[in-house]
């Protein structure tokens, strides 16, 4: 739990953002949008990993369960 | 020294939210929550060491355990519901974000019920 996963996240939406100019360019909307989507849910597993995480350890420690 | 590490996640947390908000909006606030997932996740050592102490002291004082753990609870889902709260509103959602302190209130009133009845019980009880 680093500094490291907030530079992968900002690594992964530069790239889409990237990826999505040139896509847009070579005028393929329709694979930029699928881009935009493949990008967002793998930044969403990431983050979901971590918030359970943090959810888990934080509904034993209050007792929340 | 912790506090370091937590002030430097924050910035670089908001300078990467910042940096990808006019390319892509969705991924940049993204960051910004994972910042605020790994600030939690750093203060959670220091949290178990106040819990700790504080239901030593309460159990001390003679508190019986049902008052201590709904307490401990109302803590617990105040701090989420505060979390979650605001990264609705840094989405921009405050709509979202009322809803979710609004439940996260009345969750807290209900679990607080019990102790507001022993109250009256004990108040009624001392009067003449």
């Amino acid at each position: 739990m680093d500094v490291s996963i907030i530079f992968k996240i900002a690594a992964i939406g530069i790239l889409t953002a990237m990826i999505n100019q040139i896509l847009k360019k070579s005028d393929k909307d329709e694979i930029a949008m699928l881009v935009t989507l493949a990008g967002l849910i793998t930044v969403l597993l990431m983050i979901i990993n971590m918030v359970s995480q943090l959810f888990g350890s934080l509904s034993n420690l209050f007792q929340l369960y | 020294m912790e506090i370091l590490k937590i002030i430097g996640v924050g910035l670089i947390a908001a300078v990467s939210f910042v940096a990808l908000r006019d390319a892509k909006p969705e991924i940049a606030f993204l960051t910004a929550a994972a910042g605020c997932v790994i600030i939690a996740l750093m203060l959670i050592d220091y949290l178990v060491e106040i819990i700790v102490t504080l239901t030593g002291i309460a159990g001390k004082v003679g508190l019986d355990g049902a008052i201590i753990s709904s307490i401990l609870k109302i803590i617990g889902i105040g701090y989420i519901t505060e979390f979650a709260a605001v990264l609705c509103e840094d989405m921009g959602v405050r709509s979202v974000a009322d809803k979710i302190s609004l439940g996260g209130k009345i969750i807290i009133m209900f679990l607080s019920l019990p102790i507001f009845t022993a109250l009256i019980n004990l108040i009624t009880g001392l009067l003449p």
